[in-house]
């Protein structure tokens, strides 16, 4: 497959969020030619994307339930969110939540690619598969097939690990150990597609790379770090990014696995939009705190991609 | 070769799609009444329901009742998107204590004029099945169900450890479940408990609030919170007590966990709903029923209730085709029917017990009908009571200060009412 | 099977090469993959058990005696073939469209230099920072709007174009090297001939796994099928597994596994049938 290429490729990883332009034709014609690629996408994304985010937008000034009367309210769902001791709550539960899982999973996906990108290592394509494999398990079998595995009763690890003298316990119900739990399960969900992404992000780097800091004399470890990790930078703002954005909005199998408990140790911020939403018909509310959401998560993602799409320019 | 498959494959999607939404815009007829009606009873009870639904659409040529059977957690994560365009069904039925927020948010049509006529069969419905369809002195629905709690037990487990007499008080309770907690490898876990009380979303929410009124506590009276009282505190330290040092009960498990201890044979008694006979029965374990044992003050226990009520998504036809369906269903021949198929106790007291008394699960829950009440009627924000409830007792099942956590759950649970 | 031949001599060979660190990340894998894929094995093996089995104490991995009851009984309480069928039908085809329109606008985002480019890309970025659950009531009411509660359109179109493809996609456009397509521009092929006959198939194996990865998400979507379909005709798989809970919220699990494993088999087979292209490819070629 290598033949396809040039054989000196002059390789210049893309920027994050810039990224290198292409000047052929007039602007107009330029804009007259991308509008036509981008409308479909942007026509179903205005319609049923942008148009409910304006709406939920509205109705976060309104005392909305959803059906019949509603009222505006100015700033006091607003208001609400931020001095509810509940949403405090959530919020810090959320912070605990993504940080338990994002660099967990992260490291996890970027560590067993980096293994399995070795040629060395034997039955690569049997651990690539089963690496993979939990990803195609929904988040609500997941969560069922793990709270079976970790039952206090009948669980098989717990069993085992009993067998070797740990007692687990009920860990679901336990206030310290019931978040790391569901941030593992998440993990175990979805580490899979993000070590795809990174392998595809380690095929990416020229060898010619590697074999130029090879006949400086460079080890693994200058090669890995020197080479890999800043040509890995631009997947691993990708990937940080979505597993952050992925991790905010941690809902399923929590609402599966403790329902927001032991007593609103695991309730996250999703959760309270769910409930508020969903169970205490408070669409307002529920709409202001989504919105507040989106704001935290976009001024987090930004600073993820100028922090870690930034580093690879030195590269080049 | 991959590329062309898949431009063919989103073409044949497209065709398809616009195909679909083209068939998709059925119209209005003109003809009878059609009613959607959503409930979530999926067992032998939804068959004696369609049974019901269908002698109604026989014996009316003008309306026609199509039931969909969901989750009873899926009413609630779709009924309001769906009544939110319109499109919700025109009767929904659903746990008891959702009623009053959907009631107070303006989903449900009011049924006083309903109730007021005679031929609406409702004169006779246990009043706390009604008290629980009341927001603010309206009324917003009609009961498809009420029992009190009961105590669930393993026969065969009870003779094993050699209690003959179903206990009558809570001590007598306490007494049978130590001596039925079995720890055979001395490990300080029991392999079997004498009962399982979840300390956390119990069983339609309403072990603790049973447990409370046993003692002359409660949680919410006339619209005030009354969760802090030296009857509470009592009540809590009792039975944590009873759990943490004599280990009667497992701890940190809920309503659904308790089910499985009791049905797995690994609880000799358990406190829960009719179903439990069926789940009992399917797993081989010989039960029998029994009220919950009184408490020091008296003995109560909470109910669970479901609620039918008629949407706004209904023209005024559809909403007196509703109340037909209704009054229908509450009449004394469905009452019966519904009460042997379902496993519940009628709803309507002057059905007397001899008329129920072929289905034994039934005649020992009508005995002790009478003392079940409505959870938490027509409290709007149930949500923020009920997990304040919870947080209290799971918290004081794992030997935190029960004064401390009462204030803390008086607070929320007033603030709750007040929101 | 010659894959698989090939496969085992390759390892032999390499089995002959073995350095002790080589040996330590091959057991660490083995550990790694136990745990990862003992989940998968608890659903199938417990589909396979006795209800008795299923809560027995002590537990065990593999069944005593092996039953096809949970099987059964999936199949005959819930129509299981017609909710695959729009699985099939409601994932197949947000992952079609979706892959068409994706590709379009990351192909703009990526190669052509346009005004506001960047704007756009940040403001597609956003949608996805807003919960699903906030929006899910004016989508709903736009889709009932446009009549199509309960139809395929109204499970599909919402979801026929998503910004985490675009962004996807858009990052491969991006590291695509800049002269492939000279040649096919001195030709002078429009910037659509390019697209198709230049860029995406240079993109195949982004491609398939953008498709693999909303075909698995929209499969196993729970809320969206059950939000928008009321009529349990239209459900999928995911959303009809729900009714497998029992009264008060019990889930038999011996019946619930059974049905997770009728739900994740046709997953695990498409997965095999693009894995050669898919994560062979990556390892061959990356996905650039």
């Amino acid at each position: 497959m290598s033949a396809d290429h040039p054989p000196v490729r002059r390789y210049r990883p893309p920027a994050p969020l810039g990224g290198r332009r292409r000047a052929t034709g007039s602007p107009a014609g330029r804009n007259t030619k991308a509008l036509l690629f981008l409308a479909p996408a942007l026509i179903v994304l205005g319609l049923f994307v942008v148009w409910p985010m304006i709406s939920a937008l509205r109705l976060s000034f309104t005392d909305a339930s959803g059906f019949g009367r509603e009222e505006w309210v100015g700033l006091e769902n607003y208001a609400a969110v931020f001095t509810d001791p509940d949403i405090l709550n959530a919020v810090t539960n959320t912070v605990l939540y993504t940080v338990l899982f994002t660099p967990t999973a992260v490291i996890a996906a970027l560590g067993l690619a980096l293994l399995l990108n070795s040629p060395r290592m034997p039955f690569r394509s049997f651990f690539r598969t089963a690496l993979f494999v939990p990803f195609v398990v929904s988040f609500a079998v997941a969560a069922f097939a793990w709270s079976y595995l970790i039952d206090p009763q009948v669980g098989l690890v717990n069993y085992w690990l009993r067998g070797m003298g740990i007692r687990m316990g009920n860990v679901l119900e336990d206030p310290t150990w019931a978040m790391p739990m569901v941030a593992f399960v998440a993990v175990w969900k979805l580490f899979g597609f993000y070590f795809v992404i990174f392998l595809a992000g380690l095929q990416d780097i020229p060898n010619s790379l590697y074999e130029a800091a090879r006949m400086d004399g460079a080890g693994p470890w200058s090669r890995l770090r020197n080479i890999t990790l800043p040509m890995l930078s631009n997947t691993m703002a990708f990937v940080l990014v979505f597993a952050t954005i992925a991790a905010l909005q941690a809902f399923d199998q929590i609402y599966v696995m403790t329902g927001g408990g032991p007593y609103g140790n695991t309730q996250t911020v999703v959760m309270e939009i769910y409930e508020s939403g969903f169970r205490k018909l408070d669409i307002g509310f529920a709409s202001a705190l989504s919105y507040v959401l989106l704001v935290a998560t976009l001024i987090l993602s930004l600073v993820q991609f100028v922090f870690f799409g930034r580093r690879e320019k030195d590269l080049s | 070769m991959t590329r062309t498959r898949i431009w063919t494959g989103a073409a044949a999607a497209l065709a398809l799609t616009a195909a679909v939404a083209g068939c998709s815009g059925g119209g209005e007829d003109d003809g009878p009444v059609e009613l959607t009606f959503w409930h979530g009873y999926s067992e032998a009870d939804g068959d004696v329901l369609e049974e019901i639904v269908a002698d109604f659409n026989a014996s009316h040529d003008d309306i026609t009742i199509d039931t969909e059977l969901k989750t009873w957690d899926s009413i609630d994560d779709t009924l309001l998107t769906a009544l939110s365009a319109g499109e919700g069904p025109g009767l929904v039925a659903m746990p008891a204590e959702r009623l009053p927020v959907y009631a107070s948010k303006g989903a449900f049509a009011s049924l006083d004029d309903f109730y007021a006529d005679e031929a609406s069969n409702t004169a006779n419905l246990v009043p706390g099945a009604v008290e629980m369809e009341e927001v603010e002195g309206e009324k917003f629905g009609v009961p498809s169900g009420f029992v009190p709690l009961a105590v669930y037990y393993n026969t065969a487990l009870f003779e094993a450890g050699g209690v003959d007499e179903f206990p009558q008080t809570w001590d007598e309770w306490v007494e049978a479940a130590k001596r039925l907690t079995v720890d055979e490898d001395g490990d300080g876990t029991p392999e079997q408990y004498g009962v399982v009380l979840p300390d956390h979303a119990t069983v339609a929410n309403g072990l603790w609030p049973s447990l409370f009124y046993g003692n002359g506590g409660g949680i919410v009276d006339g619209g005030e919170a009354v969760i802090d009282s030296p009857e509470n505190a009592e009540t809590l330290e009792f039975w944590s007590g009873a759990i943490a040092a004599d280990q009667i009960s497992p701890t940190g498990v809920d309503g659904i966990g308790a089910d499985e201890l009791f049905s797995g044979g690994k609880a000799a008694m358990t406190v829960g709903g009719p179903w439990m006979a069926s789940i009992a029965t399917e797993n081989g374990i010989d039960y029998a029923i029994a009220p919950l044992p009184a408490g020091p003050a008296e003995q109560a226990a909470s109910a669970i209730g479901v609620s039918m009520a008629v949407t706004v998504d209904t023209s005024r036809a559809e909403q007196a085709a509703a109340e037909e369906f209704l009054s229908f269903f509450l009449n004394e021949e469905n009452s019966v029917k519904w009460s042997l198929g379902s496993g519940w106790p009628p709803l309507r007291t002057d059905i007397p017990a001899e008329a129920v008394a072929e289905n034994p699960v039934v005649a020992s829950l009508t005995e002790i009908a009478a003392t079940g009440r409505p959870l938490l009627p027509g409290v709007v924000n149930s949500v923020d009571v009920l997990s304040a409830v919870d947080e209290l007792t799971q918290r004081a099942v794992a030997g935190e200060d029960v004064d401390a956590l009462l204030a803390e759950a008086q607070a929320e649970v007033q603030a709750a009412l007040e929101d | 099977m010659s894959a698989l031949g090939g496969t085992l001599t390759t390892a032999r060979r390499r089995l002959r090469e073995l350095r002790p660190s080589t040996v330590l990340a091959t057991l660490a894998l083995v550990v790694v993959s136990a745990i990862v894929l003992l989940p998968i094995a608890i659903i199938v093996l417990t589909a396979f058990k006795p209800a008795g089995e299923v809560n027995a104490f002590p537990p065990s991995l593999l069944p005593d005696t092996w039953t096809l009851d949970n099987l059964k009984e999936v199949t005959s309480e819930l129509p299981f073939a017609r909710l695959i069928g729009n699985s099939f039908l409601f994932a197949g085809g947000v992952t079609a469209f979706a892959l068409v329109f994706d590709s379009l606008a990351a192909y703009a985002l990526a190669r052509i230099d346009f005004t506001g480019r960047k704007v756009l890309l940040v403001a597609i970025i956003a949608t996805l920072m807003i919960p699903f659950q906030a929006t899910l009531i004016p989508l709903y009411q736009l889709v009932a709007d446009l009549g199509w509660v309960n139809t395929y359109a109204g499970l599909i179109a919402p979801r026929a174009a998503d910004a985490f493809g675009i962004f996807f996609l858009r990052q491969f456009f991006l590291a695509l090297p800049r002269d492939i397509d000279a040649a096919a521009r001195m030709d002078g092929a429009g910037e659509f001939r390019i697209f198709r006959s230049v860029v995406l198939p240079n993109a195949m194996p982004a491609l398939l796994t953008l498709g693999l990865f909303t075909f698995v998400n929209n499969w196993n979507d729970l809320l969206w099928p059950l939000v928008f379909t009321t009529d349990a005709e239209m459900g999928t798989i995911t959303s009809g597994l729900t009714l497998l809970t029992g009264p008060s919220g019990i889930v038999p699990h011996g019946v619930m596994m059974a049905g997770s494993l009728i739900a994740i088999v046709p997953l695990v087979v498409a997965f095999l049938f693009v894995q050669r292209r898919f994560i062979e490819n990556i390892a061959t070629t990356g996905l650039k």
